[in-house]
């Protein structure tokens, strides 16, 4: 491929991005082609084996190695398809029309069980190593339930001399290795779209990803669905071609086997974890015999050494070797994302006169620490509403309890006239409501741009397959990316960026998402003065000119005289005061609040 | 039914020995070690060389538990300490480490099963029944176990600087308590009990080169649904290995197997915090 020598960069349009896989995928299908006739027997088998080992490991890279989710239940999968077939071969002999039966129960037992491991492990506020619990117990109890099949599932020993689909070895290599052909270039098309990059957000900053609006948990879930799905196809095809299945392939010690071929390969990289797969199991084939134990031995001290030095794995290590010995095309650099006004949305329901956001009596208590005491307020579209009080005061925790439905103990909160019940983070945003953390967080692995379209994932699902050249941003983000000088760096990387961009870059994510109510908590601490001037005016525009409800948490008492539009003073979990900025900033209330006289301000109350 | 309570005794006993020192790594540490059941097989193979040296058997368990102690100093330093921050990758890395000790002592002993002899034999009179004599001796040593780590937690200088730890390490690090010595010790102290764990096992079961491996998950799990707590995980092996033994006698052992890897999982979905905290 000859690519234009230019100075300029050249524009990698969006049409682009999928001919350079699938190009690379159709050359990967000539080579098996040659290599299914030119191989030698031996080796031809083995590569079968490691195609479709190759497959299941590239389902643990797309869970572990983009989105997080150690899973050692892979094997699981794959031991359902096999032995789906293996049972039906052996217990009602092979036809086609059972082999179709056999692939659909595979494939449909595997779902099944995939749902149910999906329930078990993810939901809102489940550890990541609980997930990892899960998907370690279900192929051992899988296995003691072969174990335990006797003469139907055969036991310790499996299935074996069943008849299968009767094709030729050549054939089969062919279909193994084109069955991996296809899902990788899938997968690698999938990774690099802009719907791919939620998988690496999930992994970087789950709670982030949940505050915008994705029920993270059951994106999980579905993803291993598809993932439970594929490793059972492939165990569909071994148990056709190897006509055997044994209690080993659906077993525990075969899922972490999986998992140290992909860190060995290089987590995260996709091709890393199929080379690594395959070279480890075809070596083991020729390499095992001569030298039984050494072999198992040196991959276990490579595995442990790349885990405690090389996280990465090797794929970025030779990959950079490449790029040392391959001079570096040029006119490749994409060109930057360009930001575009979205049309306002209708809001159907932007009634003025009903509050944009309603507490009534709400409470919260750690035992018998009550955090937060009889808080009731309204607050109107409009209004910017500054919530004061000193440290443990229970502001941040109101914060919560605005933005996640579980966290209140009691009490009631609507969010335009919406009661929010017992709803997750990401039900919260849907009525509306978009929550700034205290410290910034940002997915410091993306790009400014890519931070931005995840944040816009709710609104407008992104391509599943390519990259968008443009993104669509409400007025009020690109406002703040203006004003800040963000939208003249979209491909800048956010680990880059200083502490104020950071804030102003997450402020702009949770404006993307289109909010009627704002809760910033503490949104200009450790921003310089200027910073935090440019932020007020950006605070004081939202909500007279969009009509936002903006709720702020601050200490500042001179920052939050000059722009709110009212103030609640909170002192020991309840409201002693709520008023107009003049009355509030000049009670002696406040005064005696600040300077940490509780007598004086209990009296007053 | 005495023998049943027996039995619930027993088992309670052993998952409690074999777990315990799993939750001290876990309990201060944060991080699952996964190689617990290489260091459970190093203590079975202890016992094998003490026995090879003409040793009398008890002489395996202060051996264990030198060897055990060594190996943990070792691991900590070069695997664990640099993956505190990926607590995942410890996971991995410390089952890597299970493989190569797994294929170490393979290479020195073979795969062969070895046995060792009982330190007591057979069955002795107790309230009325024959029971086991040596399973009997595991309550009181489970018992022992519990009361030295309780004097090593609560009665210690290093016991309460690993409180501090538990509690908020960051506080603890102000405080000018070393977290790093605090973790390196538990480690150790971690590594020796599971590898005189192992020992004290070789008497019930075969020693083979993988013989760690069937314990880790049972242990893995009590350890998750405990927490950082002692009296939590004595507990749980006695609920679950309750379970565990129930199931096995009237239903199947197969079922028997797996019944503390589903409680447990299936009680930490309603109830994260599983035995702790009440």
């Amino acid at each position: 491929m000859a690519e234009p020598v230019s100075t300029l960069p050249l524009a990698r349009s969006a049409s682009s991005s999928w001919k350079g896989p699938v190009a690379i995928g159709i050359l990967a299908l000539v080579i098996l082609a040659v290599g299914s006739v030119s191989l030698p027997t031996f080796l031809v088998n083995n590569m079968i084996r490691a195609f479709l080992y190759a497959a299941v490991a590239l389902t643990v890279d797309v869970l572990w190695g983009y989105t997080g989710i150690l899973t050692f239940g892979q094997s699981a999968f794959f031991g359902i398809g096999a032995y789906a077939a293996g049972l039906i071969f052996t217990h009602e002999g092979f036809s086609w029309s059972l082999a179709a039966a056999a692939l659909a129960a595979g494939l449909g037992v595997s779902w099944v069980v995939s749902r149910a491991v999906g329930w078990l492990a993810f939901y809102h506020g489940a550890s990541p190593l609980y997930a990892s619990v899960v998907t370690l117990v279900l192929p051992i109890v899988l296995v003691q339930g072969i174990y335990s099949g006797g003469e139907f599932t055969g036991s310790s020993s499996g299935l074996s001399g069943f008849d299968s689909i009767d094709i030729p070895l050549e054939a089969w290599f062919f279909i193994a290795g084109a069955l991996l052909t296809v899902l990788a270039v899938t997968a690698w098309l999938f990774v690099r779209s802009d719907a791919g990059r939620l998988l690496v957000a999930i992994r970087e900053n789950e709670s982030r990803c949940e505050y915008l609006g994705i029920d993270v948990s059951r994106y999980k879930a579905r993803l291993m669905d598809i993932c439970a799905v594929i490793a059972a196809f492939a165990g569909f095809l071994f148990a056709c071609v190897q006509m055997v299945v044994a209690p080993e392939y659906a077993g525990f010690v075969f899922g972490t086997e999986l998992v140290i071929w992909v860190a060995l390969g290089g987590r995260g990289s996709l091709i890393g974890p199929i080379v690594g797969a395959m070279l480890i199991d075809v070596g083991s084939a020729y390499l095992s015999g001569n030298l039984p134990y050494i072999w198992t031995l040196l991959v276990g001290v490579a595995f442990v050494v790349v885990i405690v030095a090389m996280p990465r794995g090797l794929a970025p290590v030779v990959a950079s070797a490449v790029r040392r010995a391959v001079p570096r095309r040029r006119g490749t650099a994409p060109r930057p994302v360009a930001f575009l006004a979205a049309k306002p949305r209708e809001k159907a329901d932007a009634d003025a006169t009903r509050p944009a956001l309603s507490l009534t009596n709400v409470q919260k208590h750690f035992g018998s620490l009550k955090v937060l005491d009889g808080i009731s307020f309204d607050a109107h579209a409009g209004e910017l509403l500054s919530l004061i009080g000193p440290n443990g005061a229970g502001k941040s925790t109101l914060m919560r309890c605005i933005a996640d439905g579980a966290e209140r103990s009691s009490g009631r909160v609507t969010i335009g006239g919406t009661d929010i019940g017992k709803l997750a983070p990401y039900d919260c945003v849907a009525l509306g409501v978009g929550r700034k953390f205290q410290t910034a967080t940002v997915f410091e692995s993306m790009s400014v741009a890519e931070a931005l379209r995840i944040a816009r994932h709710r609104v407008s699902p992104p391509s599943k397959w390519k990259r968008d050249a443009t993104l669509e941003l409400p007025q009020p983000a690109l406002d703040v990316l203006r004003l800040t000088g963000l939208d003249r760096i979209p491909e800048r990387e956010c680990r880059y960026l200083s502490h104020g961009q950071k804030q102003a870059l997450e402020l702009a994510m949770v404006l993307a998402l289109e909010p009627r109510t704002v809760l910033l908590d503490e949104p200009t601490a450790g921003l310089t003065k200027q910073e935090r001037t440019q932020i007020g005016e950006i605070f004081v525009a939202l909500s007279s000119q969009y009509r936002m409800c903006l709720l702020l948490v601050e200490h500042d008492l001179e920052f939050v005289q000059q722009i709110s539009s009212r103030i609640i003073v909170l002192h020991q979990g309840r409201i002693v005061m709520d008023g107009g900025v003049h009355d509030v900033v000049h009670s002696d209330l406040v005064r005696a609040v600040y300077a940490g006289e509780t007598h004086a301000a209990e009296n007053a109350a | 039914m005495l023998n049943l309570g027996l039995d619930i005794a027993t088992t309670a006993a052993i998952l409690f020995i074999v777990s315990a020192g799993l939750l001290m790594v876990f309990g201060v540490m944060k991080i699952i070690n996964f190689s617990h059941g290489a260091f459970l097989t190093v203590g079975g193979y202890a016992s094998v060389i003490v026995a090879h040296a003409g040793l009398g058997w008890w002489w395996s368990v202060p051996c264990a538990l030198a060897v055990g102690f060594v190996l943990g100093m070792l691991v900590e330093r070069f695997i664990v300490r640099p993956l505190y921050a990926r607590p995942l990758d410890a996971i991995l890395a410390t089952w890597g480490l299970g493989i190569i000790v797994g294929q170490i002592i393979t290479l020195i002993f073979g795969r062969g099963v070895q046995m060792v002899a009982s330190p007591v034999d057979g069955a002795v009179p107790f309230l009325g029944t024959q029971y086991s004599a040596y399973r009997l001796i595991l309550v009181g040593v489970a018992v022992l176990v519990a009361l030295a780590l309780g004097w090593l937690v609560n009665g210690t200088r290093l016991g309460l600087q690993t409180r501090a730890v538990i509690m908020n390490e960051a506080l603890a690090r102000g405080l000018g308590i070393s977290s790093a010595r605090v973790r390196f010790m538990t480690f150790c102290t971690g590594a020796a009990l599971a590898s005189t764990a192992g020992c004290l096992i070789t008497p019930l079961a075969s020693v083979d080169p993988n013989m760690g491996v069937p314990w880790i998950v049972g242990a893995f799990m009590l350890v998750l649904v405990s927490g950082s707590s002692l009296v939590s995980l004595a507990v749980a092996s006695l609920v679950l290995g309750g379970a565990q033994v129930l199931v096995s006698t009237f239903v199947n052992p197969v079922l028997g197997g797996l019944t503390i890897a589903v409680l447990a999982a299936v009680l930490l979905r309603f109830r994260p915090e599983g035995f702790a905290r009440g």
